[in-house]
C-alpha cells in the first residue's frame, strides 16, 4: 500500500510504526529522557517512541514543545519520523528542529491505514508498506 | 518562498552559521505553513530556558539579534537574585545556575535584553497596533494580539528564537488580516465586570477558554477595564484553551465595535457568561481552608499599581512563621517599588520579589513545605497544581484573602 502526503521535513527512513488514536504533545505525553510515551487511556503503557515512525491524528501542546523534542533528539530518543493527518504548527516545528522526516495531510486517513508494529518506508512524499 | 536579498544572504551563510541555521528552520517551517514570504519584525521576546546546544548552534557568529529582543521571566520560578529567599530547593538551584550563566554569556555577547518579565511592553518593548512581532509565552501572545493589537503567531520556542536572531518570520496565520476576526462571541450579562478583581476576571477567562479552545474570541458588553484588569481576564483563555486572540469590543485596537471584531461575519459560537458560569469556574479553585503555606502574586507580572495596593495592605503586618509570599514582577518594576518605598514594606512583612515565572512553568521547584498555595491568578493556580502533579493544592481569591492566608492575624503581629 502507498499513501501520499505533503512534505513538512524531507527524509528517507524505514522503521516500525507506532499509531496513536489521540492528539499527541511532546509536553506531557512524552518523556524526553526515556523516549517513551507518557499517556493515559487507550494508548498508555511503556511504549517507546524513539526510533519509531510516530503516526498521529494531529498534534497539540505548548510553545516549549520544540525544546523538549530537541532534548530527546540529543539523547538519541527522537522518533524516526512523524506522520500526521491534520498538521498544526507546534508539531511541525518540533519535527524541523529534530530534523526528522514529517509528512502530513494524507490522501487517506493515515491512522486507520497503518497499524502499530507494521514496517513502513518513507520516501519523498510517499509512505509505503509491504504486503497488503 | 520568496526571499529578499538579505534573507538569501543569511540562508547562504553569508551572515554566519547561526543565522544560516535559523533561516533554514524558518524557510522549512514557512513552507510547511504555506507562507509566501518572510516579514520583518518590529521586535522579539524570547524564553531564557534554551537547551544550551541549540542556543549555541543558533547564535554561532551572531553579534546581535536581527531585531530588538527582550527576555521572558526566568522559568520554573527560579529568580536569579532571590531564589534562596523564595525557598527554591538548593539542589535545583545548583543545577540551574551554571546552565543559566552560560545562557547569560550568550545574551551579553549577542545583545538580548535581560528584562526577565512576561510584560515586555512595560520594559521598553512596546509594539503598537499592526506591528508584526514574535513574542513567546501563550498568555503574552494573547495579550499582544488583543490588548496591543500587535501581531504574533503562537510561535513555539524554536521558531521564536530563530525569528529573533534573523529579525524575520514567515508571513502566515495571525500576522494576516483575514485570520484575526473573532469566531466566538462572548456576551457578559448580569455582572458588574468593571468592579471585578483578578480572581473573578480570571474565572471568566478560564471558563471561556474551555469552550473556545483554539478559536479567536470577542468579549461584548464589557465596561471600561484597566490594563491590570485585562491582564487577569485574558491570559486564562490560553490556559484552559489555546485562544490566540481576544478582542474586547470598545477597548482593544481592532475592535472599535462588534462588527469590526467579527470582521463582518457571523460568529461560529456564541457564549453567555453570567453569575452561574462565574460560580462554576470559581468552584474549580475554591479555598478549602482560609490558610495557605505560600501566597503567589504576579501571574502575569505585577504592575506598580498592584504592588502599591499590596504594600498598603501589608503596612505594619507580618507573615506568620513558616509562611511565604512571592511577588512576581520584573526587576524594572521592583526597582520602582523600592524607589517608592513599597518594596521595603512588602519585604519587611516577609514578602520576596521574583523576576521569574511564578506559575513555575515548566518544572515547579516549589519549597518542600509548601503544600497549599493561595493566589489571585487562575493561570498560576492551574499550572502550580498541574506541574506539581497534585503534591500542591492551589486556591484562587482576591488580594486581601490571599494575603490574610499567610499573615499573622491582625493584632498579634
Amino acid at each position: 500500500m502507498t499513501l501520499k502526503g505533503r512534505i513538512i521535513n524531507q527524509g528517507e527512513v524505514t522503521a516500525e510504526a507506532l499509531v496513536l488514536s489521540e492528539p499527541f504533545s511532546f509536553i506531557g505525553d512524552f518523556d524526553p529522557h526515556t523516549g517513551c510515551l507518557n499517556l493515559h487511556g487507550p494508548d498508555s503503557g511503556e511504549v517507546e517512541v524513539g526510533g519509531k515512525v510516530l503516526v498521529i491524528p494531529t498534534g497539540k501542546g505548548g510553545t516549549i514543545a520544540p525544546w523538549i523534542a530537541y532534548e530527546a533528539a540529543q539523547r538519541g530518543k527522537a522518533p524516526a519520523a512523524i506522520l500526521c493527518q491534520h498538521p498544526e504548527p507546534i508539531t511541525c516545528e518540533a519535527a524541523i528542529t529534530m530534523d526528522i522526516p514529517m509528512l502530513v495531510s494524507f490522501d487517506k486517513e493515515i491512522c486507520k491505514c497503518l497499524r502499530t508494529g507494521q514496517k513502513v518506508t518513507i520516501s519523498g512524499d510517499q509512505v509505503i508498506t509491504e504486503g497488503d | 518562498m520568496k526571499l529578499d536579498q538579505l534573507e538569501k544572504d543569511m540562508l547562504a551563510g553569508r551572515q554566519g552559521p547561526g543565522k544560516q541555521r535559523c533561516m533554514e528552520i524558518l524557510v522549512k517551517f514557512g513552507e510547511a505553513m504555506g507562507a509566501e514570504k518572510m516579514v520583518p519584525l518590529f521586535s522579539a521576546h524570547t524564553m531564557p530556558k534554551e537547551p544550551l546546544g541549540l542556543l549555541a548552534e543558533l547564535t554561532e557568529g551572531v553579534d546581535e539579534p536581527g531585531v530588538f529582543t527582550t527576555l521572558h521571566p526566568t522559568m520554573s520560578a527560579f529568580c536569579l537574585r532571590n531564589w534562596r529567599e523564595m525557598g527554591i530547593p538548593e539542589e535545583f538551584a545548583q543545577k540551574e545556575l551554571p546552565i543559566h550563566r552560560q545562557r547569560q554569556e550568550v545574551y551579553e555577547r549577542a545583545g538580548f535584553y535581560q528584562t526577565y518579565t512576561c510584560l515586555p511592553m512595560l520594559a521598553g518593548n512596546l509594539a503598537r497596533a499592526g506591528d508584526c512581532v514574535s513574542w513567546i509565552g501563550t498568555g503574552l501572545q494573547l495579550m499582544t494580539n488583543s490588548v496591543l493589537g500587535a501581531r504574533t503567531n503562537r510561535d513555539g520556542t524554536v521558531i521564536n528564537l530563530a525569528s529573533a536572531i534573523v529579525g524575520r518570520t514567515p508571513y502566515y496565520g495571525l500576522l494576516k488580516d483575514e485570520n484575526r476576526k473573532a469566531q466566538v462571541l462572548v456576551e457578559l450579562k448580569d455582572m458588574d465586570v468593571g468592579a471585578m478583581g483578578p480572581a473573578e476576571l480570571g474565572a471568566i477567562g478560564y471558563w471561556v477558554g474551555f469552550k473556545a479552545q483554539s478559536l479567536n474570541v470577542a468579549f461584548n458588553n464589557v465596561p471600561e477595564l484597566s490594563f491590570d484588569q485585562l491582564r487577569y481576564l485574558l491570559p486564562p483563555l490560553s490556559v484552559s484553551g489555546s485562544v490566540p486572540l481576544c478582542h474586547v469590543v470598545g477597548l482593544t485596537p481592532e475592535a472599535p465595535n462588534l462588527e469590526a471584531a467579527l470582521g463582518g461575519a457571523s460568529p461560529e459560537m456564541v457564549l453567555t457568561v453570567g453569575p452561574d458560569q462565574l460560580a462554576e469556574a470559581r468552584a474549580m479553585y475554591a479555598s478549602a481552608t482560609p490558610e495557605a503555606d505560600l501566597a503567589v502574586f504576579g501571574c502575569s507580572h505585577c504592575t506598580i499599581s498592584e504592588i502599591k495596593l499590596m504594600a498598603h495592605y501589608l503596612n505594619g503586618r507580618r507573615l506568620a512563621p513558616g509562611k511565604r509570599l512571592w511577588v512576581g514582577t520584573g526587576y524594572q518594576t521592583s526597582e520602582l517599588a523600592r524607589q517608592m518605598g513599597y518594596a521595603q514594606t512588602i519585604e519587611k512583612a516577609g514578602g520576596v520579589f521574583a523576576s521569574a515565572c511564578v506559575a513555575t512553568i515548566p518544572e515547579a521547584p516549589l519549597p518542600g513545605e509548601s503544600k497549599v498555595v493561595s493566589t489571585n491568578s487562575f493561570k498560576a493556580a492551574h499550572y502550580i497544581t498541574h506541574l506539581s502533579k497534585g503534591r500542591v493544592k492551589a486556591w484562587v481569591d482576591e488580594m486581601p484573602a490571599v494575603l490574610e492566608s499567610v499573615l499573622e492575624p491582625e493584632g498579634r503581629a
